[in-house]
């Protein structure tokens, strides 16, 4: 298959400073939680998408300094010359592809709480953060500056020894040097604060700089928010950025622009939800229009006609992606190759996005079951070995998320044949409705995306509308059975916060229902007046709310939990969110645990109230979206009623289950479950995840004995 | 009742297409091959008189080794023999009508049923002329069957959602129409057993071909859509009224 | 060289489709001769009477509407009587039924669903498509005196006009059909959309613009006795549910007429629609890939031409 010379121009080199991408796709800055002290898992993930075609891949934020220290989320750090070894396994695999390495070099300011490195950041004025609190950092003299601007250019020597191509002096999301550009942040009345140019001159400074010790020989980069959405306080398109950009257009090799601020990111790192693709362009454009250097940036781009149309139109000159590179890092090699339905793109759920907010755990992708798995389990996003075990039939009972995944693997794996059998008339389960909650439609992608690999691999067949039974089951005649039935809402009420059921919870009365059964089955709650039940923590009680305030129903939102949808503040989705409900006129009730449901009234207590007074709501109709249960009837009767014995006798050999018939679970975690299963079907005990490796310092006799040498001496006051 | 069902393993191309040196069919390696969507119907038609009237069902086609897949599936479906006459493939409709007569004739038949069409070559004929060659009374199109005493009674389905009710003289040749019934799904253990059936082989007799493909080709794409202006009531007026010839 | 065409009539109307054939008939080799087999053949004659047809001829035999048997019969005995060199059929239903039996019968060349025709000579050559319309074959009948083709609706125009041409009927005995015609049902509408049942889909893409233009759109549709259908980026946004999408990830369907109405023409929309009967394109941009496929375009703001349209029902 050829490339459509429509896209020719994605592929045509560009240079930037001393250095050359051979295409127009570049992997911005972004965190996967693996940073510098995991450096196997980092560099793979990183080398995965330059063997998937892209020119450069950077870093994520990587830490200059002890005083920026992040923890508890996970950055890179180049403090010393150890880490330059840890950072080069990335660069060297990078450069094996002919991919530029790049390094976003970062100090986090007031915004990095330093819980483990216990050192304090120095800042331009002394204003806790606006993202994290009881965060405090010293307000910077002369010489801190001097000793800041140090850290800068010590890093980017680490840097370029380490073999980055690309160094950036990164201030964007509000992190030093533009925390020194924005009036919000900077309060200062000597020359590094009050005009433009004063507020300008730290980061001018730096860049300065830093190219003076290693611009010769490495591209210079700088990120930067163009605007901060927060009025004058923050930096602002017209006053701050663009003449910023005129200043020191001659100093920078390229530019990556983006927009907002840190408290807010999702304003840049849009949600499919709120944004659609390529949201940031007209900002972009804005600073191409006065810059002589290339400039890049990231819109959460996955179709080539909107890239082409970006750099036509001249408002970029490189495709910078992030999460579109994690749900397909093969994206530009697709491109290339005129594969555009093989493209797995991105649905803009941000769940990549929340490991990182909660901090610490490594990236998962809901598209792409390998991101983060590419070295500690060895899984390539497009390379599977055939099964040893490929000489079997199987059948997937279920094709939604988990089903369609564990299928379309297995087909890749060559299994002779694989049956996925499904009750509804289409693949996707429960992501068949999902995506027709208000802004959910790109989530539909998950789904298209799998119908179509399906639809290409010979040895599945795919049968629709068609339930089976334990003894359809058992007589099907697969050797392997995998039970993938999904789950269901809770109909009674039953909660993580009591642990009980609710006192006249039942959706099969025509005043209450589940999500399913509105969303899947069409129940319509009559009235005016609903209230919705939920414990569950992620999006589904407020896309309901919201769904049934458009319908023009007054919603009540009821939640036991201080804050609803309290995970949507890890995908980036709150802020938009609540004021989506609130111009909707969703009444949100938190800290309320309902007692019992009566028609037309729910009755619910304060969860900190000792006294258990109650109070009344009126409700015509009641949405139950209090945790759902696996739909787990299928495997239990295979295993406990025909049992694992007649099974055996029948010809299955084995029986699996993965996805939310196990547990409920995120659909990253279903589609992940199925991706593993088939990834280890021929292992000795597929039912069983083989063991990840791990990166962790292992002691042995000879460390064992040197650090504790080493622990006696500073003990003593001898050590050097 | 014995049902015969005529079925054909169709091809479908891929983004590449290569022809045969003589250019007159594509080469073989660049088709995926499949049961043709019709036969399913028409098998499964089959089976539901089976299940109502007792009896056999047999599946039948022109075709080579290639073909076996498409009777096997139908065998997995529940046909209870499966028979191949070969050396009349080819995109001629009426040689592959008489290869399959001879079979026909020699088997005996209530019923037999054919899809209404290939998906690969559309011709809509074989059915037909197989009826004429076998000298019984058809239909074709159909899209609802009820089999009575000597007659049938089916639906055959025009252009414009309307439908014809026929009657039927039995025995008879019907082309049978996709969705006249949900094909029934074959298991994995249906499908290995099938794999194992034998598929009975005849040749065929020389048949006369009237008609002869000289040159297959890729059309030129791109001659391009007849532009209608740029007035949009013009342009909707043109539309309008080609939707009125389309549909009448 | 002569072209016979029979002609198509349904409860008291001939077709349109017939007039289509005599155009044909005529750019190929006139003259034309077109028959019209009924019960009571002359209330149709004047409607088959069009411009290009040289003579028309009855058979008065069979029922009011149509019977396999008896057209069968009676294509066969003007066959004998005229001796044409190409007898030109629709490809239709009708023909389905009768034409391949007269040419298995008689040993006649045969092609259906022919979109091109031709003379070398004496010889006729007939263009149709092969494997999903992926390739054009040219069909050569070498040997045989007349040659029966079924040619695709909607390639020809129709002819139309009057013509003079002299009437005259044919005397053919008959036999009783054996497949005989009882009543004409109504196909019940079903309640649920489904797109790949619809004769004509308007479909509409992102060159709408906003949600509220869906329910405009939606609104012409019933008006135009059409389905709405959509392509993906509608289905992204949430505009409508997955079953209304045409392409690849989504539903094919083949109408008779495919209106798209904003939709550029994206390699997995075209894979979902471009076996499409007619296709209408309406796009603001006339580069947009959809005009490859398409069998019409104007290159027109689409809302004007809505607007246009609604005023036409």
């Amino acid at each position: 298959m050829a490339r459509d010379p429509k896209h020719d121009i994605l592929f045509e080199p560009i240079q930037i400073g001393p250095k050359t991408m051979k295409n127009r796709f570049y992997q911005i800055p972004h965190c996967n939680g693996f940073g510098s002290e995991k450096p196997f898992s980092q560099a793979f993930f990183r080398a995965v998408k330059a063997e998937g075609g892209y020119a450069a891949v950077s870093t994520e934020y990587c830490s200059i300094s002890p005083e920026s220290d992040d923890t508890h989320r996970m950055s890179a750090r180049l403090w010393d010359d150890e880490d330059i070894k840890n950072l080069s396994l990335m660069c060297d695999m990078l450069h094996e592809h002919d991919a530029l390495a790049a390094c976003e070099l970062w100090y986090g300011g007031p915004h990095a709480p330093c819980m483990e490195s216990r050192c304090v950041a120095r800042g331009p004025s002394q204003i806790p953060s606006d993202f994290e609190y009881m965060t405090y950092a010293i307000e910077a003299d002369k010489d801190d500056i001097r000793y800041l601007q140090k850290l800068y250019v010590d890093a980017a020597k680490r840097a370029r020894t380490a073999g980055f191509d690309i160094v950036y002096v990164y201030g964007s999301h509000s992190y030093l040097p533009q925390q020194f550009l924005t009036p919000f942040y900077n309060k200062r009345t000597d020359e590094y604060g009050g005009s433009f140019e004063n507020r300008a001159r730290f980061w001018r400074e730096t860049i300065e700089l830093v190219k003076e010790a290693v611009g010769d020989d490495t591209a210079i980069a700088v990120r930067m928010s163009t605007d901060m959405f927060i009025g004058e306080a923050g930096t602002q398109l017209e006053r701050d950025c663009l003449p910023f950009v005129e200043l020191v257009d001659d100093l920078v090799d390229v530019w990556d622009i983006n927009l907002s601020g840190i408290a807010e990111w999702g304003e840049d790192a849009t949600p499919s939800r709120f944004y659609e693709q390529g949201r940031a362009l007209p900002w972009q454009g804005a600073v191409k229009a006065v810059s002589k250097k290339p400039v890049l940036g990231v819109g959460r781009w996955t179709n080539p006609d909107g890239m082409v149309e970006a750099i036509r139109e001249g408002k970029l000159d490189i495709i910078a992606t992030c999460r579109p590179s994690t749900s397909d890092p093969f994206l530009p090699k697709k491109i290339e190759e005129g594969r555009l339905d093989d493209i797995r793109e991105c649905i803009g759920c941000n769940i990549c996005i929340s490991r990182w907010e909660i901090g610490g755990p490594p990236l998962i992708c809901t598209q792409n079951a390998t991101a983060g798995e590419e070295y500690r389990r060895g899984w390539h996003p497009e390379k599977f070995t055939t099964a040893r075990n490929a000489d079997n039939d199987v059948l997937v009972v279920g094709a939604g998320p988990a089903g369609m995944e564990c299928a379309m693997v297995l087909g890749k794996r060559g299994m002779r044949r694989v049956h996925l059998v499904e009750a509804a008339d289409d693949m996707g389960g429960t992501m068949r409705w999902i995506p027709q909650l208000p802004g959910l439609g790109e989530w539909a992608r998950l789904v298209n995306y799998r119908k179509i690999q399906i639809d290409k691999l010979k040895n599945i067949e795919f049968i629709p509308s068609t339930t089976l039974s334990a003894t359809d089951v058992s007589a099907y005649g697969a050797e392997i059975v995998v039970i993938a039935t999904g789950s269901y809402w809770a109909t009674d009420g039953l909660n993580g916060a009591s642990h009980d059921v609710i006192s006249g919870a039942d959706a099969s009365l025509a005043w209450q229902a589940t999500p399913d059964q509105i969303m899947d089955e069409g129940k319509q709650l009559d009235g005016e007046r609903i209230l919705v039940f939920d414990n569950d923590g992620y999006f589904m009680g407020v896309s309901i709310s919201e769904m049934l305030a458009l319908e023009g129903k007054k919603v009540t939102l009821m939640t036991p939990m201080g804050h609803v949808a309290p995970y949507m503040h890890f995908t980036l989705e709150a802020p938009n969110m609540h004021r989506r409900l609130h111009s909707l006129g969703v009444e949100i009730v938190p800290y309320y645990l309902p007692s019992r449901f009566e028609p037309g009234t729910v009755v619910a207590t304060h969860v900190y109230d000792e006294h258990g007074h109650e109070r009344t709501w009126e409700a015509d109709g009641v949405v139950l979206v209090s945790q759902r249960r696996s739909n787990e009837q299928l495997y239990r009767s295979l295993k406990d009623d025909v049992g694992l014995e007649a099974l055996k006798a029948d010809g299955v050999d084995a029986l699996y289950r993965i996805g939310d018939c196990e547990a409920p679970r995120l659909t990253a975690d279903a589609v992940f479950s199925g991706h593993r299963l088939a990834r280890e079907i021929d292992s000795p005990d597929p039912s069983v995840p083989l063991p990840f490796r791990r990166e962790r310092r292992v002691v042995d006799a000879d460390t064992i004995a040197s650090e504790r040498a080493w622990h006696e001496a500073v003990v003593a006051g001898t050590a050097a | 009742m014995k049902t015969i069902v005529c079925v054909k393993q169709v091809r479908t191309l891929g983004d590449e297409v290569e022809f045969t040196d003589d250019g007159t069919d594509v080469r073989p390696d660049y088709v995926d091959l499949a049961l043709n969507e019709w036969d399913s119907y028409a098998t499964e038609e089959a089976l539901l008189l089976r299940e109502a009237h007792g009896g056999e069902v047999l599946v039948l086609t022109c075709g080579g080794k290639e073909s076996e897949p498409a009777l096997r599936r139908c065998l997995a479906m529940g046909a209870d023999r499966a028979a191949r006459v070969e050396g009349a493939e080819g995109n001629d409709a009426i040689r592959v009508a008489h290869a399959l007569a001879g079979v026909v004739r020699e088997e005996g038949a209530d019923l037999v049923l054919c899809g209404v069409q290939s998906s690969d070559s559309v011709q809509a004929a074989t059915g037909t002329a197989l009826a004429e060659l076998l000298g019984l009374p058809r239909v074709a199109v159909v899209t609802r069957l009820e089999v009575g005493q000597g007659t049938a009674r089916v639906h055959r389905e025009l252009e414009g959602g309307l439908a014809d009710v026929v009657d039927v003289e039995m025995p008879a040749v019907l082309t049978i129409q996709t969705g006249i019934n949900k094909p029934r799904y074959a298991n994995l253990r249906a499908i290995k057993q099938a794999e194992q059936v034998e598929i009975a082989v005849s040749q065929a007799e020389d048949a006369p071909s009237a008609s002869r493909v000289r040159r297959m080709f890729v059309p030129a794409r791109g001659a391009g859509a007849e532009m209608l202006g740029t007035d949009p009531a013009e342009v909707a007026g043109r539309i309008a009224e080609i939707v009125r010839e389309r549909t009448a | 060289m002569s072209v016979l065409v029979l002609a198509e009539h349904l409860r008291g109307e001939v077709r349109a489709v017939t007039h289509e054939l005599v155009s044909a008939g005529r750019s190929l080799a006139p003259p034309v001769t077109v028959a019209v087999v009924a019960r009571d053949p002359e209330p149709l004659v004047g409607a088959v009477r069009v411009e290009g047809v040289d003579e028309v001829v009855t058979v008065a035999a069979g029922t009011d509407e149509f019977e396999n048997d008896t057209y069968q019969q009676a294509l066969e005995a003007l066959i004998a009587a005229r001796r044409p060199r190409v007898v030109l059929l629709a490809f239709s239903v009708n023909a389905m039924g009768y034409a391949p039996a007269v040419a298995a019968k008689l040993g006649l060349g045969f092609a259906s669903d022919v979109h091109g025709m031709a003379l070398e000579g004496d010889s006729v050559i007939a263009t149709r498509s092969f494997y999903g319309g992926k390739v054009d074959a040219e069909v050569a009948f070498p040997g045989v005196d007349t040659v029966l083709l079924l040619l695709r609706p909607t390639t020809w125009p129709p002819a139309e006009g009057a013509s003079d041409a002299p009437v005259s009927s044919l005397h053919v005995d008959v036999a009783p059909s054996r497949a005989r015609h009882v009543e004409f049902v109504d196909v019940a509408a079903s309640t649920d959309v489904d797109i790949t049942q619809a004769d004509v889909l308007l479909s509409v893409g992102r060159g709408i613009g906003d949600a509220d233009a869906i329910l405009q759109f939606e609104g012409l549709a019933a008006k135009m006795g059409a389905t709405l259908s959509v392509s993906r980026p509608i289905v992204d946004a949430g505009w409508m549910p997955a079953s209304r999408q045409v392409g690849q990830s989504g539903k094919t369907v083949k109408p008779k007429v495919y209106l798209a109405f904003g939709i550029s023409g994206a390699v997995q929309h075209l894979a979902g629609m471009k076996a499409s009967g007619t296709i209408i394109a309406v796009n603001t941009d006339p580069d947009a890939s959809i005009f490859n496929v398409a069998h019409y375009g104007a290159v027109v703001d689409l809302f004007d031409v809505a607007e246009e349209l609604e005023k036409l029902y």
